[in-house]
């Protein structure tokens, strides 16, 4: 038995270590298009595993994940303009700010036993007021928007992450790999164990002696944080911030797809999720285009049809039936 | 049992193969960047006709529809081809959506109704050199970016604004009155927001307005009931009703204005959308008559536009024009703007044709103002806005004289049940 799970785990890394491999040499075949489609699969991946944190392992269901999102973006991005400071230092003003939001919000739900549907609303209720609070913030532009100078075309910046979309694909991988990499150890730890037993039954959790409050904060925090990330790279790929577009509710929705299509509470999940929709739903719009069919919303059709049939035929996501399949290991939840 | 399952289920080194070769297809360039230095004109159309600004994108697309046929009947008879894309109104998908028009072989983009999805194609656009033609989009900080390859056939919402409230200067003159009091309504989102700004900052410097604002008054986008926010302006007594809304908020507004018995001697939008839409009118019938939108509008007298009308009318038999004017006709000026430039410059390659777009100078256009030109920034110069007033479920310009189908009527005659 030892050694078919070694077996299956060898398989596996080796499976991941082509795929790597893959996406490191991809933009040396891609087309911009391909590439920047590829930007917002890696993208999505890096959010969806930040938002993996919370619902698939933790259990707790953020649809306010477009918060920290926007909240990092903004701060680094006023550092930036404002100041001239590096983004690689505004990082740090970012997650430090997403972290205080992630604090209150987790504070408030985790201390007064909010949990289930009504921490989901307290999360939406945050990012709502967020939005409405930035649309009047006159120092980030207000709700006119908040621009980013974009001077230097064709110059390779990484200090200021001003550069070509390949520059942004690296960075999007190495977000990617990382976020994957963080969250295999995070699972692998005491934290991740105590996780999945709060996200299973929280009152035995707690009976256990696993302090809950403390481990839904870790949860909270270190998601918030790492979706912070994810806005400074929204911030200087896009250069340009609407709150109504960053902070909206349509946006976390985004971020949640991925891993719930994927596999929740998997490790490959996110990424699955998000090249799914991304290229699936690409595609299709592809090929309608080319038998001459514009048909608005067709995408958007795909998502739901996509979600309807993942939650009917695989609730536990597409990953675990396709790793069985492929024989990388069990299908279990949580594997 | 077991042999017929394994037979038809897919084995893992089958699927294993297909996923790597599903790798290896995705990974392969698409068809290639064709520049061709003759031929039809590609433009890579962006436009929302998806997501929350579906109504307006495909509002915008008919402009799109028409283009081919009307241009050559403008002398723009080189022969052009239009690639669409739809924007999902959302800026990731109009950026990688751009870079897919591009690859497909788009010469120049056109598009695409959001400034955010602007900022986001001009990026694109700049680093392809590909020229980037844009309908409409008003954040003022698109066109000061330096960016080389973006141009904007559009004015700012500075100059919305700017334009709108000269025109109430000569609204007060041609009809004789003098107001001394607004109450200032404005919906709470992005654009209202916008507008509120460049109005708290123009307004003072306009010393030949009469009236000063006496309540400002914003209001949610998504509200149902404006009943408490019109009995307040109501409570101001102010002379006039100056509104930044959209639709569905200047619709309940006016319904309730109608409730409250409040007649004032008119409304006014200074630069939006909302009252001279189709759905305003078929939704409040007689109420919508009156109001007054000081917009970029079409020249009802201009060639151009009897060119673009008969070919819409005949492309789209059971719909008008005028319920489409600004959507469409910055639209098709983008695009005309495109083939003026390729007829000039000969070729498709894009320095030729961003050079080209800005040497442009177009007399014969269809929205009201000077001939389109476009200063070193890239930013058009000389729309000027208009002033629509309702008469009979219909927007009629009353502003500028020159090219106004009816006098305006102010203030305008209060509401009889």
């Amino acid at each position: 038995m030892a050694t078919g799970a070694g077996r299956q785990t060898a398989r596996a890394a080796l499976a991941l270590g082509g795929l790597f491999v893959v996406l490191l040499v991809l933009p040396a075949f891609a087309n911009p298009y391909v590439l920047s489609a590829a930007i917002l699969v890696l993208y999505f991946a890096y959010v969806g595993q930040a938002w993996n944190l919370m619902m698939g392992f933790a259990g707790q269901l953020s649809l306010g994940h477009s918060l920290y999102v926007g909240l990092g973006a903004y701060a680094s991005a006023a550092l930036f303009v404002h100041y001239g400071i590096s983004p690689w230092i505004g990082l740090v003003a970012a997650v430090a700010v997403s972290l205080a939001a992630g604090a209150v919000i987790g504070f408030l739900a985790f201390r007064f036993g909010i949990g289930g549907v009504y921490f989901a609303l307290l999360t939406i209720a945050f990012a709502e007021f967020t939005r409405i609070g930035f649309d009047h913030f006159d120092w980030v532009g207000g709700s006119g928007g908040f621009f980013l100078p974009v001077k230097e075309h064709g110059v390779t910046d990484l200090a200021n992450l001003r550069g070509p979309p390949v520059m942004f694909y690296y960075i999007a991988l190495a977000m990617a790999a990382g976020a994957f990499l963080a969250a295999w150890r995070l699972r692998a730890s005491r934290i991740g164990y105590y996780w999945l037993a709060i996200r299973e039954n929280e009152d035995a959790a707690q009976a256990l002696g696993i302090n809950t409050f403390r481990y839904k904060m870790l949860a909270i925090l270190f998601s918030s944080a790492m979706t912070a990330l994810a806005g400074v790279f929204f911030a200087f790929y896009y250069n340009n911030l609407f709150p109504e577009q960053i902070f909206s509710m349509a946006r976390s929705i985004e971020i949640i797809l991925g891993p719930i299509i994927g596999g929740l509470g998997t490790l490959f999940g996110p990424v699955l999720g998000a090249f799914v929709l991304t290229f699936l739903g690409d595609g299709l719009t592809e090929v309608t285009d080319a038998f001459g069919i514009q048909i608005p919303g067709l995408k958007q059709v795909f998502y739901g049809v996509a979600l309807l049939v993942v939650v009917v035929f695989v609730p536990n996501g597409i990953w675990p039936a396709l790793a069985r399949r492929l024989g990388f290991g069990p299908a279990k939840k949580g594997e | 049992m077991t042999d017929t399952r394994r037979a038809s289920a897919p084995s893992r080194r089958r699927m294993l193969k297909a996923a790597a070769s599903a790798t290896a297809l995705a990974a392969l360039p698409f068809p290639a960047i064709v520049r061709a230095q003759s031929g039809p004109l590609n433009i890579g159309v962006l436009l929302p006709v998806s997501g929350v600004q579906a109504l307006i994108g495909q509002s915008c697309k008919l402009g799109v529809d028409i283009a081919p046929a009307v241009l050559p009947e403008l002398g723009y008879s080189a022969p052009i081809k239009v690639l669409f894309a739809d924007t999902e109104t959302n800026v990731d998908v109009a950026r990688s959506r751009a870079e897919k028009l591009i690859a497909d072989g788009a010469n120049v983009l056109v598009g695409p109704f959001d400034s955010g999805a602007a900022g986001a194609i001009a990026q694109v656009a700049e680093q392809k050199g590909v020229p980037f033609v844009i309908n409409i989009a008003a954040a003022p900080q698109i066109t000061e970016q330096g960016y080389k390859f973006v141009f904007r056939n559009f004015p700012t919402s500075v100059d919305l604004v700017r334009n709108g409230l000269a025109l109430m200067r000569d609204l007060f003159q041609a009809t004789n009155t003098a107001l001394r009091t607004c109450v200032f309504m404005h919906v709470n989102d992005t654009f209202g927001q916008a507008n509120r700004k460049a109005i708290d900052a123009i307004l003072p410097t306009l010393n030949y307005l009469p009236f000063r604002v006496v309540e400002t008054i914003s209001y949610d986008p998504a509200a149902k009931d404006l009943s408490v926010e019109v009995a307040k302006a109501k409570a101001t007594n102010a002379d006039f009703l100056m509104l930044v809304c959209r639709l569905n908020d200047a619709i309940l507004l006016r319904r309730e204005m109608v409730k409250q018995r409040w007649n004032p001697m008119g409304i006014i939008g200074p630069g939006n959308p909302g009252m001279y839409e189709a759905q305003f009118y078929k939704a409040l019938g007689k109420l919508s008559d009156y109001c007054i939108s000081n917009v970029p509008w079409y020249n009802p007298k201009s060639p151009v536009t009897a060119k673009v009308e008969a070919a819409f009318t005949k492309a789209f038999p059971q719909d008008k024009l005028m319920y489409h004017a600004l959507n469409v006709g910055f639209t098709f000026e983008a695009i005309m703007v495109a083939a003026d430039a390729y007829k000039r410059a000969g070729s498709t390659a894009g320095k030729a044709l961003a050079d080209a777009i800005r040497a442009t100078d177009i007399a014969q256009r269809m929205m009201i103002g000077g001939p389109i030109k476009f200063n070193a920034k890239g930013q058009v110069e000389g729309i000027a806005s208009a002033a629509i007033q309702n008469f009979d479920q219909q927007p009629k310009v009353v502003l500028p004289a020159a090219a106004a189908q009816a006098k305006p009527v102010f203030p305008q005659p209060e509401y009889k049940r």
